[in-house]
């Protein structure tokens, strides 16, 4: 792809990763495994080993006693998840008090970077220019989330079928109405209401808008990716298009597009039901294959399966558009920015704890946190590069 | 709450004595403050003191003069400086705490310039951050409407020296235009709702019943930005939108009236933002209106009734030409208030960037609510361009809010509002 | 203009053509109707939007609201506001303190050291001050206080820092007014009787001003109470309570879940965002009672200075 760039030095891969949901048993298998193996898993308060191989998960989930208080900002896609996650821990180990916020992903990478707010919250993974500027920032993968996008056209039953030309052609206002001939022609037998479609996008800097633009970036290279054309970002400057509305975090999408008829607004998969709830309905996306796929568990995890080992040591890869013929094309890590040195031992202590747990496939990265969220459980392979990652803080 | 003190035309004829009308503090520019006089040294049965300055110098340089007077013997407070010598063996008995005594009155003094300090501090602070900004993004900043970050995800470029990621580029002309036209129909709506208000208030609503509407006025004042921006956005917008949509809807496309036709959308666009706008700045033109109204002479306004006006033609002949200057330097102070108007525009007008509004229901943008949706955007921008250009932007409403205010001043020599805020852009 | 004669009153009585002098009056008759009828009309503008804001967060807030809010924390998903609750009074107390000491002064400064209308820099200063959008103080602390210069993070002394620059122009001109309007005479019988400077300030002059001085400061914390955008940038948000700690540890506030409506769709956070709503408006209105209460008070025990009626 031609908006794809060649591989850093610091390893950024053009190919896409995921993992079946097949792949999440073999890593609780893992999990297991690494269980059986593991030293015991004593919470004592000693630290974990500062050596890169010989951190694991369990060995940083050693917990503070002293009083911690984190900050989380970021991602509104994470935010559901993350919300769960503290629900319990600040049950479980109260002394560490974790604040979130939904403020969209840029603000999750700006405030990580700023170490104003001890873990960032991010769909999108560090640019080069942010890896250069801050050469102490990570971008550690937490979970697989995907994105689909809703549309509010009443009287359609069933799941419109959409292509990432056309939805670059709708956004970029060449086509405008609902019975356009190119939406026909991808959903043969279904009559399209004459109803102006209004476009949605994100007024803040959002990981949904970086994974979107990757998506139409990938699917239109000659348009909509082209060197020099709107490209991918976390914000992008967004071709005026006539009634469109822009809206804050993924609440405030879901609110605009019932709110207005004709909507089309790309969503996180965590708001897929407050979606449905409102009357929205969502699309069958065309793969790389030709397959129309639903943002169903399996296609996620399909998806995800082709980059399990593709995914290089820093974390950093997208998975949009990727090769898997039964994979949903908009997948993608969920990411935790952390500054490498924190405020104070304790602080990463605690950091290192709660992310650990996290990626525990027995803590957060289990089915009953997950599904809540349609989420899909980090591989084995990738949750170790996320445990190598968070053994650097310190 | 403090009184309207307006400088309009022709107030020589207040019947009532200067030292008793309270509203009034036209005391005569000869009449000095005391402590600026040296009458006290005169009166004071002190020891002469050689160091006394001479009468009609500030006190602060007596206060800011290193000989300084010995202290007075009272107890300690603000502005104990100044005023006539204790003899030096009183002062010298109470030791340290009127070295202390002294000292008050130069803190506090010090402590006054704190304002100017930190104002020249966000003035430096902004040009520093903004003239790279402005070096780069030139004069097509004010012409063109475009909001591009530039692509980060590849190396850095620079133009003139500055650091920026390849492709950014950035207009503001839509901010421009949607800050001005929405602050513009908000004043223009708010103007003749204003003054009708007062009028009605001052002239036929008994006393119990204007108090009412004033307590109305402060709390409409007083209502915070962001439930404004609740109001318009859960309640109000979509109001508008569901029960205006049958006009809109039917409006034809033609030139002038394209500018109202819909579809009315959610709510959140360029008419909702108006008249928020207008809601906030009410206040500061009913009140000011109002306590313009209770200026002015009666004896004018009953010669014009004697005459046989009704009560709309001396209201038009006489009394709105009286207050017109004081309305016209209340409005520029609302008008100002609207143009730095932050959160409840960030909430209703959709803060879609890179175009002007095509109707007057389609979503838009101000520079206030501009800056406080993309601070946290502009951050992930490495280079640190888009911080900048922002900077740049804050430069542009410092001075477009500069400019109604000094308007405002010339306009009218005091206008105090009334006691809640009022003329605050927040 | 044409003097209408007296027995033009009954146009409607007289079976005689009507004449141009009657025409004329029933048109400046119609024309007074209606200027009245749009003066009421403007009144109502202005009544109907209050009410139906206030009337709108009491009918949303009311119907859910428990008391177990202003006992409990805020959580994710919404939950209580003491934290918010806590942190507005700290951070409205403390722009008082600050604010108010630093107007005063400066109040104090401009009404007793500069003529009228002079003053030159800082009453310049305090002027554009007070037309700084509040969004651009709290970019530049943000830049200066939070991340910058000073690297105090998300605190409440940064916070409190731009608030009270914020407000500092408020109090000064109040203060100013009040100094200024405390009569000639009070200071001529000070001298009178040979006060010192200092002693008749304190003793002669701050004491009637303390009144408007008051307005001023409560003028003040109203603004303190709504302002949202510096907050955003210097204080961010704390679901726990304000700890004992100046620097490095982020404040709640009550404007921040109203503004957190338009992100949300979950009915729990919509409700939290009503709840705040109408905790602020009850502080709005308290604080505007008590100004009312405190004028009304100085206006009955100082006769000189009731004005008339109208």
């Amino acid at each position: 792809m031609s908006t794809r760039r060649l591989p850093s030095a610091l390893e950024r891969t053009a190919g896409r990763a995921g993992r079946l949901r097949a792949g999440a048993v073999l890593s609780a298998l893992a999990a297991t495994a690494l269980l059986l193996g593991a030293c015991s898993s004593s919470s004592s308060t000693s630290s974990s080993s500062s050596t890169t191989g010989a951190a694991t998960l369990q060995s940083l989930q050693s917990w503070p006693t002293s009083s911690v208080s984190l900050q989380e900002t970021g991602s509104s896609l994470l935010y559901p998840l993350f919300n769960l996650w503290t629900a319990y821990t600040q049950k479980q180990w109260p002394n560490v008090q974790i604040s979130t916020a939904s403020t969209g992903s840029g603000t999750g990478i700006s405030q990580a970077a700023a170490s104003t707010v001890a873990i960032g919250a991010s769909d999108a993974y560090l640019s080069t220019a942010q890896t250069t500027q801050y050469p102490g920032l990570l971008n550690v993968p937490l979970a697989i989330s995907a994105q689909q996008v809703n549309y509010n056209v009443p009287g359609l039953t069933g799941h419109l079928k959409l292509d990432g030309k056309t939805l670059s052609a709708i956004y970029q206002g060449t086509i405008t109405n609902w019975n356009d001939p190119a939406i026909a022609a991808l959903n043969p037998g279904v009559t399209l209401p004459n109803l102006k479609i209004v476009t949605i996008h994100r007024s803040d800097s959002s990981g949904d808008t970086f994974l979107f633009t990757s998506f139409l970036s990938a699917t239109d290279p000659t348009g909509w990716g082209k060197t020099g054309g709107i490209g991918y970002g976390t914000t992008v400057a967004w071709p005026p298009v006539a009634g469109a509305v822009a809206a804050q975090g993924n609440g405030g999408m879901v609110t605009a597009c019932a709110a207005n008829p004709g909507c089309v607004a790309y969503i996180g998969v965590s708001y897929i039901d407050q979606a449905t709830a409102k009357g929205l309905g969502y699309a069958a996306l065309e793969n790389k294959s030709g397959n129309f796929e639903l943002p169903t568990t399996d296609a996620v995890a399909a998806e995800a399966a082709g980059f399990a080992t593709k995914t290089p040591a820093n974390g950093a890869v997208s998975m949009i558009y990727g090769s898997d013929p039964n994979g949903y094309p908009i997948v993608n890590y969920e990411y935790a920015i952390l500054q490498t040195s924190q405020p104070n031992s304790t602080t990463a202590q605690a950091v290192k704890a709660f992310l650990a747990w996290a990626l525990d496939p027995s803590g957060g990265n289990s089915p009953a946190y997950l599904d809540q969220v349609h989420f899909v459980a980090l591989p084995s392979t990738v949750t170790q590069i996320s445990v190598d990652l968070l053994a650097k803080l310190h | 709450m403090t009184r309207t003190i307006v400088g309009t035309g022709g107030r020589g004829d207040s019947p009532l004595p200067p030292v008793l009308d309270a509203d009034e503090t036209d005391e005569p520019e000869s009449a000095p403050a005391f402590i600026e006089s040296d009458r006290f040294g005169a009166i004071a049965p002190e020891a002469p003191r050689p160091e006394e300055l001479p009468p009609g110098s500030a006190a602060s340089s007596a206060v800011f003069g290193p000989g300084g007077p010995r202290g007075p013997g009272g107890p300690e407070g603000p502005g104990g400086e100044g005023g006539p010598a204790v003899p030096a063996g009183e002062g010298a008995r109470r030791g340290a705490w009127w070295r202390a005594e002294r000292l008050m009155p130069r803190v506090m003094h010090g402590v006054a310039f704190i304002p100017l300090v930190a104002l020249a501090f966000i003035v430096v602070a902004l040009l520093i951050k903004a003239l790279p900004a402005i070096r780069v993004n030139g004069f097509k900043f004010f012409t063109t409407s475009v909001w591009n970050q530039g692509n980060f995800y590849a190396p850095l470029t620079s133009t003139h020296g500055v650091p920026h990621p390849p492709g950014a580029d950035y207009g503001a002309l839509d901010l421009i235009v949607g800050t001005v036209e929405s602050s513009f129909i908000a004043l223009a709506l708010a103007i003749p709702i204003g003054v009708g208000t007062a009028l009605i208030v001052v002239e036929k609503l008994p006393q119990r019943l204007s108090n009412g509407v004033g307590f109305f006025l402060e709390v409409l004042a007083g209502i915070p930005s962001v439930i404004f921006g609740l109001w318009g956005y859960l309640t109000f917008g979509p109001w508008l939108s569901h029960h205006l949509a049958p006009i809109a809807n039917r409006i034809p496309d033609v030139p002038v009236l394209r500018f109202f036709r819909g579809p009315t959308g959610g709510g959140q666009g360029l008419l909702t933002t108006s008249l928020i706008l207008t809601l906030m700045i009410l206040p500061i033109l009913a009140a000011t209106t109002r306590d313009l109204l209770r200026q002015v002479p009666r004896p004018t306004v009953e010669g014009a009734v004697a005459l046989g006006m009704t009560d709309s033609e001396s209201m038009r002949t006489v009394t709105l030409r009286w207050i017109r200057s004081g309305v016209i330097g209340a409005s520029v102070l609302g008008l100002g208030r609207a143009l730095g108007e932050t959160m409840a525009v960030a909430m209703v007008s959709g803060v879609i960037l890179g175009r002007t509004a095509p109707t007057i229901w389609s979503s838009m943008n101000t520079i206030a609510a501009a800056i406080v949706t993309q601070l946290d955007a502009a951050f992930t921008d490495a280079s640190g361009f888009a911080v900048r250009t922002l900077a740049e932007l804050a430069i542009v409403l410092f001075a477009i809010t500069l400019v109604a205010n000094i308007g405002a001043r010339m306009l009218v020599r005091k206008v105090s509002g009334t006691a809640l805020p009022v003329g605050r852009g927040v | 203009m044409v003097v209408v004669s007296a027995s033009a009153e009954a146009p409607g009585a007289r079976r005689a053509p009507v004449t141009a002098a009657q025409l004329h009056l029933t048109r400046r008759r119609f024309w007074n109707r209606a200027v009245w009828a749009g003066c009421v009309l403007a009144l109502a503008l202005v009544v109907t939007p209050v009410v139906w804001i206030v009337a709108g967060i009491l009918a949303k807030a009311l119907p859910h609201w428990h008391w177990g809010t202003l006992t409990t924390t805020s959580t994710a998903n919404g939950g209580g506001l003491l934290n918010a609750v806590v942190g507005t009074f700290v951070i409205v107390g403390g722009v008082a303190v600050i604010g108010g000491a630093i107007g005063i002064c400066g109040g104090i400064h401009l009404a007793e050291y500069t003529a009228e209308g002079k003053g030159g820099i800082l009453r310049g200063a305090s002027e554009v001050l007070s037309g700084v959008p509040s969004i651009v103080m709290g970019y530049v602390g943000y830049l200066a206080l939070v991340v910058g210069l000073f690297k105090w993070g998300f605190s409440l002394a940064a916070a409190l820092v731009v608030l009270s620059i914020l407000v500092i122009p408020y109090i000064t001109k109040s203060t100013e007014v009040a100094i200024r309007n405390v009569p000639t005479a009070y200071r001529e019988g000070a001298e009178a009787l040979g006060m010192r400077s200092g002693y008749a300030l304190r003793k002669v002059v701050l004491r009637p001003a303390l009144p408007g001085i008051a307005t001023g400061v409560i003028v003040a914390m109203a603004i303190a109470l709504g302002e949202t955008a510096p907050l955003l940038y210097t204080a961010e948000w704390s679901n726990t309570l304000p700890k004992a700690q100046l620097t490095h540890s982020p404040v709640g506030y009550l404007t921040y879940p109203v503004y957190q409506v338009v992100n949300t769709t979950q009915p729990s956070v919509v409700q939290w965002a009503y709840s705040a709503a109408l905790l602020l408006i009850v502080l709005v209105i308290l604080l505007i009672v008590v100004a009312r209460v405190i004028v009304s008070r100085t206006q009955r025990h100082a006769p000189e200075r009731q004005h008339a009626a109208r």
